[in-house]
């Protein structure tokens, strides 16, 4: 009983839809800026 | 030994000294920065033949170990009395010595920069050669740290003994991982200071290996980095949620990103010293992929801290897709210090992944991008954190409350910090990538294009730095009036507790044996062949210089 209990608000306190649109924007800004730097590179050869 | 929730008031007044003498550091380091910025405009030449590598030596040392150094040890020392127990009257001793050890070896070291015998920058590279008063400071800097990081370890293992087969409180476990992390590290600066620099220094050798004294440099210098981050963390894991009236996400996820902290952040120099001849390209490649490696344990804190948040402001009501950032307290100096440190180490991240790359490091090596670069990590990241922490640790331990006016003002603080660094920060990046030089006063280079474009650039980290330094008068004013003047009162040391829903923490994160038997074996694989090679294969060795 205690453990379902715990499951169910685990799903209902569990929607972490807002941290995966945050790491993925997270992930976005790190490729955008290590490509950014890179044509730079590029460019420079 | 009671867990309680206050911190002892003895323990208190060790945690406080070292944090005054973090404070004094950030006053005098701080005065650096803002001259080193002034002259690099161009605009403003400094009194009395002081040099501008003078300035720029007090400024690194100051605040990239004498700040960093005391406030994390202060810091550690309380929480650990918090969440461990009171300590013994050994354990405290010890933290006096340690104390005593670092204070008088920063003495020591701030008088011979200070007195033009030591410009040799913050990373002392060889042939730069000191007065060995420089070298011995440090070394007594670095020996206090390492007696105070085994009173830590003893409090510890008592606490352990005392509580068999039970995970130890997050905090302590967190300081010790610091703690284990620091010493691995600093015995590659003990070793190029005690045999190779100081001989050199007091004479005794004529002539030194520059490649292998950079190399145990930066062995040391990377996980640095990490030992600064790694307190900061602790605030963000196991304080904030807290602060925020949250829970833990996750006690596991919190150790295990801190035991990866501790495996991969060591092996990594190399990707320092990219561009440097005699360390083998396979090397530097094993290096990169180790330091590609630490980035990992950084996103799962990121991760960990959007899903905190997430379910706090989930549990307030809040909807939509970031409804739930609403629900965070903006106007909590404690919560809002911290939360901006932990925006700006997105940027601060990407360049670190730029930095490490060989082939992009080649755009930014020596340039004053790499400044920026740990201007956000370490001055921003870092030291917001560490301001959010001093505005609840410091009136908890003086036994003072802070004011909703101080409060009012340690907001301002952080936003007059944002506005400066975005300035300096984004300048010192932007001129890098134009490939304006480090560690260089300034200079048009003969009116050579190139070097004039930087100035507009030069003159933007001076505004940058000006307001930083205002920053900087707002946060003394706030800590002097925190340990001082405040009304007296309780304030409480928040510590997180973990949330109902996160898995049991596996004891097997303790097995120190495991956890330090991997950190060597990573240190060994990507440092033996190649250090070998540069002793085996070494060239004369270079003379001392002193070229300022």
């Amino acid at each position: 009983m205690a453990s379902e209990k715990i499951k169910g608000k685990a799903t209902e306190d569990s929607n972490l839809k807002g941290t995966l649109a945050s790491v993925f924007l997270l992930g976005f800004f790190l490729i955008f800026t290590w490509v950014s730097v890179y044509f730079l590179f590029l460019e420079r050869l | 030994m009671n867990e309680t929730l206050k911190v002892d008031r003895r323990d208190a007044k060790l945690a406080l000294a070292h944090i005054y003498v973090a404070f004094i550091a950030l006053a005098l380091g701080g005065l650096a920065g803002l001259l080193q910025t002034l002259v690099r405009s161009g605009k403003f030449t400094l009194p009395a033949n002081i040099s501008y590598y003078t300035i720029l030596t007090t400024h690194g040392v100051l605040l990239g170990l004498v700040l960093t150094t005391f406030f994390i040890i202060g810091f550690q020392f309380a929480a650990v009395s918090r969440t461990a127990g009171t300590f013994s009257d050994r354990v405290r001793f010890w933290g006096w010595i340690g104390f005593w050890l670092m204070t008088i070896g920063t003495a020591m070291t701030a008088f011979f920069i200070l007195i033009g015998e030591a410009s040799v920058l913050y990373t002392f590279y060889a042939p730069l050669q000191a007065h060995p008063g420089f070298y011995l400071g440090l070394t007594l800097v670095v020996v206090g740290s390492w007696i105070s990081g085994f009173a830590i370890f003893a409090h510890y293992a008592r606490w352990k003994k005392e509580h068999p087969g039970q995970v130890s409180p997050l905090l302590t476990f967190m300081a010790v991982v610091n703690m284990v992390l620091w010493l691995v590290c600093s015995l590659g600066v003990a070793a190029t200071v005690l045999i190779q620099l100081l001989p050199w220094s007091l004479g005794l050798v004529d002539r030194i290996n520059v490649l292998v004294s950079r190399t145990l440099f930066w062995y040391f210098g990377h996980p640095l980095v990490y030992f600064w981050l790694l307190p900061a963390y602790m605030v963000w894991y196991a304080i904030i949620p807290k602060i925020i009236g949250g829970k833990i996400f996750s006690d596991s996820l919190a150790r295990l990103s801190f035991i990866l902290f501790l495996f991969f952040s060591i092996p990594v120099g190399f990707h320092h010293q990219l561009m440097e001849p005699g360390i083998d390209p396979f090397w530097k490649y094993v290096q990169v992929v180790l330091t590609f490696m630490v980035a990992i344990p950084s996103l799962m804190t990121a991760f960990a801290m959007f899903a905190t948040f997430e379910m706090y402001g989930r549990s307030k009501g809040a909807t939509g897709l970031f409804g739930w950032l609403r629900k965070l307290p903006w106007g909590d100096a404690r919560f809002f210090a911290p939360f901006v440190g932990m925006l700006f180490f997105i940027p601060a991240g990407a360049g670190g992944l730029v930095n490490a790359s060989h082939q992009l490091n080649q755009v930014v090596h020596n340039t004053i991008w790499v400044t920026g670069h740990f201007h956000l990590t370490l001055a921003t990241t870092v030291v917001l954190t560490f301001f959010g922490a001093a505005y609840w640790l410091i009136p908890h331990l003086s036994g003072r409350v802070m004011t909703k006016a101080m409060n009012r003002l340690a907001i301002i603080q952080t936003i007059v910090w944002v506005v400066g660094m975005t300035f300096m920060s984004g300048s010192m990046h932007f001129a890098g990538l134009l490939g304006a030089p480090r560690r260089s006063a300034f200079s048009t280079y003969g009116n050579s294009p190139q070097a004039l474009e930087w100035i507009p650039y030069q003159i933007a980290q001076a505004v940058g730095g000006t307001i930083l330094f205002i920053g900087i008068i707002l946060v003394l004013v706030i800590v002097t009036n925190l340990a001082f003047f405040a009304p007296k009162g309780e304030t409480e040391f928040p510590v997180g507790e973990v949330a109902e829903t996160a898995e049991r923490t596996p004891l097997a994160m303790e097995n120190w044996k495991l956890l330090i038997g991997i950190t060597v074996a990573l240190i060994l694989i990507a440092y033996t062949i190649p250090f070998i090679d540069m002793i085996q294969n070494a060239p004369p060795g270079s003379k001392g210089y002193k070229l300022w």
